[in-house]
């Protein structure tokens, strides 16, 4: 009886484990040599327009790979941005869209998470379809000026995004 | 009535003579900029990875605050942290982290472990203007603590025309 148990777990467990479907993912990361390029393009773009701006550059899980707080900016940008590049990686999507999504929807279920900001400045850095990270921006006077900064970053590294 | 007037009166000097001293100028502040702070940062790292070590970088400033934070996604998790609380140590005690290190050898209970964000371990050194710390910089990811100090004291190095 014991013994067909352990057969019927042993069948179990290679069932589970063996699945045609059952590889370790294979995923692409930001280096950190990427990370700090688009963060700082992203920097001096804005800088060179008149705007200091703060910076994040998120992972795919959402961790911070880097963090810039920009000169004689407030304290609010830095936390801002990290939101705004939160937003996007979360949605992988412009967190602009989010931003409309809420316009629509103010009791849109998302934003009741911690790190969700419905304002635009965010956008997910994607290899092809997968978003493996997201760069947000904050500080200039309006979204719309800081997503151009974060593209600006992301166009920089354009070739090693593959 | 007068009397309270004239009290009123004096406690107003009172108060203006402890609020305008001679010395109640605003402070003066030299500060990294994030340019200078990413410099250091990132020569740090690349000073370490040409040793063949990956590390984690963070260059806070005058009030502790993160300037510049690199996680080095080839190093460990835990670099990220650690090289936090390394420059934090030595934002705080204005010295090396390994000084700090050194002084609480022995002494698990230091009054300074009961705060979050000291850590006793090498790897981090203040950013000095003069006798001013105006930040520090800590990393962590290589295999010992010196290794580390030897790559935050090239980033140091790299803008010390700047640090004035």
């Amino acid at each position: 009886m014991k013994k067909i148990a352990i057969i019927a777990g042993i069948a179990l467990i290679g069932a589970i484990a063996g699945s045609a479907n059952a590889q370790l993912v294979a995923h692409k990361d930001l280096s950190v040599t990427t990370a700090v390029a688009i963060a700082q393009t992203a920097v001096q773009t804005c800088k060179a327009q008149g705007y200091n701006v703060s910076a994040h550059v998120l992972g795919r899980a959402g961790e911070v790979l880097v963090a810039m707080r920009g000169d004689d900016t407030g304290p609010q940008t830095y936390e801002n941005s990290f939101k705004k590049a939160w937003t996007s990686r979360a949605q992988r999507a412009p967190s602009l869209n989010f931003a409309n999504a809420v316009k629509m929807n103010p009791t849109v279920g998302a934003i009741h998470l911690s790190n969700m900001v419905p304002a635009q400045g965010g956008l997910p850095i994607m290899v092809g379809e997968d978003a493996i990270g997201a760069v947000g921006i904050c500080g200039a006077p309006g979204g719309d000026k800081d997503e151009a900064c974060a593209k600006a970053g992301i166009d920089k590294v354009a070739s090693d995004l593959k | 009535m007068f009397k309270t007037a004239s009290i009123a009166g004096v406690s107003l000097a009172v108060i203006f003579s402890v609020a305008v001293p001679a010395n109640a100028q605003l402070l003066t502040h030299k500060d990294l900029s994030v340019a200078t702070a990413t410099t250091i940062a990132m020569t740090a790292i690349e000073t370490c990875k040409a040793q063949g070590y990956n590390v984690s970088a963070n260059v806070l400033g005058r009030e502790g605050q993160v300037v510049v934070a690199i996680r080095n996604p080839a190093a460990g998790f835990a670099t990220y942290e650690n090289s936090m609380k390394k420059a934090y140590t030595a934002r705080a005690t204005r010295a090396p982290s390994g000084k700090f290190a050194d002084a609480v050898k022995g002494n698990p209970n230091a009054a300074q472990f009961f705060l979050s964000n000291y850590v006793a371990a090498q790897g981090a050194l203040p950013i000095m203007v003069g006798e001013d710390t105006i930040g520090a910089i800590g990393i962590s990811g290589a295999p010992g603590g010196d290794k580390d100090e030897v790559c935050a004291k090239a980033g140091i190095d790299k803008v010390a025309a700047q640090l004035r």
